[in-house]
């Protein structure tokens, strides 16, 4: 029942018109697809941020912030579609999104960089992003892989792996952070046994588990979603007596895992890197406050990142004074980085009272400093996970 | 040759045995009410999704509780032929080809809203290889899957070959002018034909949940091997759709073997064009298929 009212609320709302005193968003997420219970946190941190900032005044004119969800279910075809929805036919002018990396360089390459909409990713993390031609319109909260690949390189050097066997699957994500892995493990003079490619979604990967276990590895460095084709390797894995230890980044970080293979067969045997937020920071522990009150975990993968990418493009629509892409694009970096003073998520009166006098705001996010190079990336902070006596995931900080 | 066996032969045949069970329902739509069903995917994963909540509610081993989400799932088949397909009867082909696709969405949708988009199992936790088989490695599910297959498949070829219904279809299937003045009733030719494709594609479906997991997009990811399998077999033959449905499970699963030296022979990352790569070339020469099926 609660899915059907939800349901008839989400059409009720799309169904609305613009009008006036309403600023449209879109936010683009994989809300079907092989990541789909990793969305649902992410997009809910995006609604926490337009909750918090329509409550506190709005956008510029008290103008509500409407976020348009789209579904661009982790692919890049459907990113397109997604992209296309919202910038065509909902009008909007900024976008968050879209999930994964695929659909995020399909989406931003074929309608929001020629369409001139800046687009701020909570998740996708290909280094690939870093070097678009984006004529500064791709900005993210979360991390390129260049530093997830290398966090987790050191973490298999330091659990004592000399030789790995590595695949990954076919796409932007998993091939961007396989590479960037592989040349840091090596670099770290650990020897890769095995490289190879895999395509998703298919229903047996023993013959690819047989080729990758040749070379006598000592444990699996997998890349690829869950519910792409992770679970399966990992059962297959497991049932072929290939591999027992295996090393995975974010693409694999959900409870399914622990579910559909059981904690008894993956305890000290799996090792997941995340995207996180340092727990000590004021900004987080702001977020993850407010995020629990509706009843969410803030330990959520890229919750805190979904949160900080729509409250920035909230900042950079005031500071820029209009709802005008081309303004917002430019008032990004501004809003998000020094100099200026220190907003925290959740403090969206006082941005707005600043912004209004003419001074300058830094925006310090959950997900952490969220200052734009100028490929539009942030800086990298991560955890290691494994899972516990009690089989759920145990999450460390890496400093 | 152990690996060879264990790691290439038996899961290309249990994927053989999902790809033949599906095909059979495309091959029969497609030779009796000659359209592609684009939906049939998006039946099995609806089958699968009845099985699921039936094992919630049950507590039974899915295969028991299967049948009864054949006859379920076939029973919304043919509510969905009599509300969306049968005022097409007469139409081209296109116009059901397009119901079908809109259809397909719709199931997906349905399936979606109701059992929600999270990935589900209809079994936990991993299967070792029986004991007595070893060096052989076989899963108790994976004899499931193949025992329950065969199975199917006499059940099919029994009741085509010695029912009346089976031997009505077979011959709407062969000539569809021929077999109605002959006095065949056509609506109960097709919606044997629903209730079959249905039922076995509903089996196909809860092998693969078995084999892997349960997610909403797991039928349509089988659409195009299973084309292919029709394709392959001819379209109209059952029994090719079964050859067609093993031919392609083994030759992706093979395609990987190192043949040659010590790297596969195919890059895994391209076994999905394996079933595009096999139809395309039957279409180029041999149309008609492996068993004389029609040509279009």
């Amino acid at each position: 029942m609660k899915h059907l009212i939800t349901a008839a609320a989400l059409a009720a709302l799309a169904a609305t018109p613009a009008m006036a005193g309403e600023i449209r968003v879109g936010s683009v997420a994989g809300v079907t697809g092989p990541i789909a219970e990793l969305v649902a946190p992410i997009v809910a941190g995006r609604n926490l941020a337009a909750a918090h900032i329509n409550a506190n005044g709005g956008l510029l004119d008290g103008d509500t912030l409407v976020l348009v969800l789209a579904d661009s279910q982790c692919d890049p075809k459907a990113g397109v579609d997604a992209g296309n929805k919202v910038v065509n036919v909902e009008q909007v002018v900024a976008i968050v999104g879209a999930s994964c990396s695929g659909a995020t360089n399909g989406m931003v390459q074929s309608v929001t960089i020629p369409a001139g909409i800046p687009s701020v990713s909570d998740s996708a993390t290909a280094p690939s992003i870093t070097d678009l031609d984006d004529n500064n319109l791709v900005f993210r909260t979360a991390p390129s892989d260049a530093y997830q690949g290398a966090a987790l390189a050191k973490l298999a050097w330091e659990a004592g792996y000399r030789k790995l066997a590595v695949t990954y699957a076919n796409d932007d994500y998993n091939a961007g952070i396989a590479e960037v892995f592989v040349a840091n493990f090596e670099g770290l003079g650990g020897k890769v046994t095995a490289n190879q490619v895999h395509e998703p979604n298919k229903a047996s990967y023993r013959a690819e588990i047989t080729t990758l276990s040749g070379g006598g590895a000592e444990a699996l460095a997998l890349f690829a979603y869950y519910g792409g084709s992770g679970i399966t390797i990992i059962r297959n894995a497991l049932e072929t007596g290939a591999f027992g230890k295996f090393m995975a980044a974010d693409g694999m970080f959900d409870v399914s895992v622990i579910e559909q293979i059981g904690a008894e067969n993956l305890r000290g045997n799996l090792m997941i890197t995340q995207s996180a937020s340092d727990p000590s920071n004021t900004s987080y522990q702001l977020f993850a406050e407010a995020y629990k009150s509706t009843g969410m975990d803030p330990g959520a993968p890229y919750a805190a990142h979904g949160y900080d990418a729509t409250f920035l493009i909230a900042l950079a629509i005031e500071q820029a004074g209009a709802a005008d892409p081309a303004l917002i694009a430019a008032a990004l970096p501004e809003v998000a980085n020094a100099p200026g003073e220190i907003i925290r998520p959740g403090e969206w009166e006082k941005a707005k009272a600043l912004i209004a006098a003419g001074k300058a705001v830094n925006y310090e996010g959950a997900s952490g400093s969220v200052d734009f190079d100028a490929a539009g990336d942030v800086p990298g902070f991560y955890s290691v996970n494994t899972i516990n006596a009690e089989g759920k995931f145990e999450m460390r900080f890496l400093r | 040759m152990m690996a060879f066996l264990n790691f290439y032969l038996i899961p290309g045949v249990v994927l053989g045995c999902i790809y033949a069970l599906g095909a059979i329902g495309i091959s029969l739509t497609f030779g009796i009410l000659r359209f592609s069903n684009f939906a049939h995917g998006d039946t099995m994963t609806l089958g699968v999704y009845i099985t699921l909540s039936l094992v919630q509610f049950s507590g039974l081993h899915p295969l028991l509780v299967a049948p009864l989400a054949m006859v379920l799932t076939t029973g919304i088949v043919l509510g969905l032929d009599r509300t969306f397909y049968k005022p097409f009867r007469t139409s081209p082909a296109i116009m059901l080809v397009i119901a079908s696709f809109g259809l397909m969405l719709m199931i997906r949708s349905v399936i979606q809203f109701f059992w929600g988009v999270q990935l589900q199992a209809l079994q936990t936790g991993i299967q070792m290889p029986l004991e007595a088989l070893l060096p052989v490695r076989f899963s108790e599910n994976h004899l499931l899957i193949i025992g329950a297959t065969v199975l199917l498949m006499m059940a099919v070829h029994l009741v085509l070959t010695r029912t009346k219904i089976g031997k009505a279809m077979r011959a709407t299937s062969d000539n569809p002018e021929l077999a109605a003045l002959t006095g065949i009733d056509t609506e109960v030719v097709i919606r044997a034909t629903w209730a079959m494709g249905a039922s076995l594609a509903v089996a196909a479906g809860v092998f693969l949940g078995l084999d892997t997991h349960v997610e909403t997009m797991m039928g349509f990811k089988l659409l195009l091997p299973m084309f292919a399998a029709a394709i392959l077999g001819g379209i109209g033959k059952p029994y090719g759709a079964v050859a067609g449905g093993l031919v392609i499970g083994i030759a992706e699963e093979l395609s990987a073997y190192p043949w040659i030296g010590t790297t596969p022979l195919l890059s895994p990352g391209y076994k999905g064009g394996v079933a595009f790569a096999i139809m395309v070339a039957m279409l180029i020469w041999k149309p008609q298929g492996l068993f004389r099926g029609r040509q279009f």
